[in-house]
């Protein structure tokens, strides 16, 4: 029992570490196209998308690195779940205007579309990972 | 465990979430300072150095922003939409001319025998990361248009600000 939640944790930390490390990285290499990707959603005025996509990269690679680090994971598990959710209410926002975009989830402006319902499923999981990691790390001093 | 140690331990990872997230939100902005110094102030080309202005023939357009777009927009100014065909078709600026970039060698000499040299031109495309209103300025300045300004927000800037758009997207 003991042995599963160890692996439970350590696994669902790495694993959810490396997808938000990724998600940041790429995007925080491409500031402008990334903007471009939260203008498609039409929520925020022009300029807002800019200051969103210059400073929630960071974000996630801050929340990533801390996970994949095992240091802070708490806060970090908290952040990711506060950023799932915000593009969870993004994304359902997307379908129900029907609006055809792609999610920005990764690469901005990129090659590979994903559908924002795709997408929204996606972020399920990773709420569902982070549950875990919070729900495993419960007698850590984490 | 007792609930209320929960409660005060969730308290403090949550203080301590929003701080990493506020240092890190910082780290990005303080790195993109300067792409959001040009898009905050809309002056991406104020490198421009004023003697350009002069009538005598201008060597780079200068830019102009969405409140004087609007007044301009109409009699006072054609819109030249440097974005593709297909881009234009679904959605562009009330009156604008398409002039895709890329097909500037076969349309200018049909533009030319359309508009006068005197008339001002705002150019534009879809936005700050697009150049090509920028490149086409420069090329209508080349061709002898005196009075070429390229505005930068284009019509992402004008679509956001709700401001009605011609073409077939809703």
């Amino acid at each position: 029992m003991i042995l599963s939640r160890d692996a439970l944790y350590h696994g669902s930390r790495l694993l959810l570490g490396t997808i938000f490390c990724y998600a940041g990285l790429v995007k925080a290499l491409d500031v402008v196209a990334f903007a471009g990707s939260v203008a498609n959603y039409q929520l925020l005025p022009y300029q807002l998308n800019f200051l969103v996509a210059a400073a929630l990269p960071y974000v996630e690679l801050a929340a990533g690195g801390l996970l994949l680090a095992g240091r802070g994971v708490r806060p970090a598990v908290l952040l990711v779940a506060g950023m799932n959710g915000v593009f969870m209410v993004a994304l359902l926002s997307v379908i129900l205007r029907g609006l055809d975009i792609d999610c920005g989830c990764f690469r901005p402006g990129g090659e590979g579309h994903t559908s924002a319902l795709a997408a929204l499923l996606r972020d399920a999981g990773l709420m569902l990972l982070a549950a875990a990691i919070w729900f495993s790390a419960d007698r850590r001093k984490v | 465990m007792s609930k209320e140690r929960n409660i005060k331990a969730l308290w403090r990872n949550l203080q301590m979430a929003l701080l990493i997230a506020g240092l890190a939100s910082a780290i990005g902005l303080a790195v993109n300072s300067r792409l959001l110094w040009r898009v905050l102030t809309g002056r991406t080309l104020s490198e421009v150095p004023a003697t350009v202005s002069e009538p005598t023939g201008t060597a780079l357009p200068l830019p102009v922003e969405l409140d004087e777009v609007r007044e301009l927009q109409g009699d006072a100014a054609l819109l030249i939409d440097a974005r593709s065909r297909e881009a234009f078709a679904e959605g562009h600026l009330p009156g604008a001319r398409s002039l895709p970039w890329g097909e500037f060698e076969q349309l200018s000499a049909s533009l030319q025998a359309e508009v006068s040299f005197k008339a001002p031109l705002i150019v534009y495309c879809s936005g700050y990361d697009c150049n090509d209103s920028f490149l086409l300025a420069e090329r209508l300045l080349a061709a002898g248009y005196r009075q070429v300004r390229v505005f930068e927000g284009g019509f992402p800037e004008w679509r956001d600000a709700g401001l009605p758009v011609a073409g077939t997207q809703p």
